[in-house]
């Protein structure tokens, strides 16, 4: 069971539609194992469709009518988009496609492995970073420069605020310094979007600062 | 209202007309049914699109939704949603849908517009949420109506104009802190916030 939820304000620009695709990724991983989570959403989707019915409407004609029967007439491709639809959908797994393990990790510092995929969100301006914390192993200090949203996809860390388990969601800003230690015989990976670097506080690490992404 | 009843249904399901609708478009793909559909809905979504800055697009925003209701209706659960909110969900979807293609971002992005915001009772593994679930559409209504304007126009701003709380600050000209207080106000009439404290 997940400790640390997504806060409903955070919950309301998802249901809305409004977060960006690195974030509504965050969201959806946790509600997937978070049936709180779902059902608040759910109730925040029930409002989306009352604000739309209780605000004016805008006339619509027949003939548009007349034309979206012509296209599910004419739908050849109906089966096919069906077929897609009622497959279970794992987002990770599509957007990563293999096992977290595997994945080509980089090497940052001592206990620390960063994978950027970045580039698999094209046209947003955010960083989405994959951090991997090998098992019993330490990062150093560091504050954020503004956001960080991070969920655990494996293993659990811990930091002053706290343990952070499987699924569990969290923000980091520019308040929170913290000095992350995995905890649990797992490697801890998390999945993070940032929007802005990382800052490095520590003396010694301060050299080789941005190498937390 | 007994909610201990056997079947983890919504208690309402069955009463609400359009849901009965969306049903029979589903089972028999009833096109009469399917009509009545679009002369109630497709209004709404054509004013969502106006509203949140699709107005060259409304029509074709209003034809991709109920295309993907037609091609999806068999999927339709009432137990897991009303048909207003399945139908809500599908319009978000299809607005994302449409701005990707619009920047052409469609083919690049390994993720698609559902594998993040899902349609109500398409994920197999999805929880039994109609068991845990809070509120129904007409007592979302009720609570509203006891709402203030001020909280209500923040949620209009969010849901029908998709701005972020900062954009809805911004053109309010308040601070971001009295945007997110309203909307904190009004989710705990709804009781979307229980659960926050733990946070």
């Amino acid at each position: 069971m997940t400790r640390h939820h997504p806060d409903s304000l955070t919950l309301m620009e998802y249901s809305a539609g409004n977060l960006t695709e690195p974030h509504a990724l965050c969201i959806r991983l946790h509600l997937d194992k978070c049936p709180h989570c779902q059902s608040r959403v759910d109730t925040l989707e029930s409002l989306g469709a009352v604000m739309m019915e209780n605000h004016p409407k805008a006339d619509v004609s027949e003939s548009m009518f007349d034309s979206i029967l012509a296209r599910i007439d004419n739908g050849s491709d109906d089966n096919e988009v069906m077929a897609r639809v009622s497959v279970r959908t794992d987002p990770l797994q599509k957007l990563l496609g293999e096992d977290l393990d595997s994945l080509p990790w980089k090497r940052q510092l001592g206990d620390v492995s960063v994978l950027d995929i970045s580039e698999r969100f094209p046209g947003q301006h955010e960083q989405v970073v994959l951090q991997k914390l090998s098992a019993g192993g330490k990062a150093p200090v560091h504050t954020h420069r503004g956001e960080e949203t991070t969920i655990v996809l494996q293993g659990a860390f811990a930091d002053q605020k706290g343990v952070f388990n499987q699924w569990d969601f969290v923000v980091l800003n520019d308040q929170d310094e913290h000095k992350p230690v995995a905890v649990g015989c797992e490697d801890c990976i998390t999945l993070s979007v940032l929007s802005a670097p990382v800052k490095l506080t520590g003396t010694f690490t301060r050299l080789l600062n941005p190498f937390i992404r | 209202m007994k909610t201990l009843d056997q079947k983890p249904a919504r208690p309402e399901g069955r009463k609400d007309p359009w849901s009965q609708l969306l049903e029979k478009v589903g089972k028999n793909q009833d096109r009469q049914a399917y009509h009545a559909l679009f002369e109630h809905f497709g209004p709404q979504i054509k004013y969502y699109a106006m509203a949140n800055g699709m107005a060259s697009h409304a029509e074709e925003l209003v034809q991709e939704v109920f295309v993907s209701i037609w091609r999806r209706s068999c999927l339709y659960d009432w137990r897991k949603a009303a048909a207003s909110t399945w139908i809500f969900t599908i319009a978000r979807n299809q607005r994302i849908d449409m701005l990707r293609k619009m920047k052409r971002l469609s083919v690049e992005m390994p993720v698609e517009t559902e594998d993040l915001w899902q349609i109500p009772g398409e994920n197999e593994d999805e929880p039994v949420t109609s068991l845990h679930r809070l509120m129904s559409e007409r007592r979302i209504r009720e609570s509203l109506s006891h709402l203030p304007e001020e909280q209500i126009t923040v949620i209009a701003k969010v849901y029908m104009e998709n701005k972020s709380h900062q954009m809805v600050a911004d053109e309010l000209n308040i601070p971001l802190g009295t945007v997110k207080s309203r909307v904190r106000l009004a989710l705990n009439k709804l009781k979307v916030i229980l659960q926050d404290q733990n946070v």
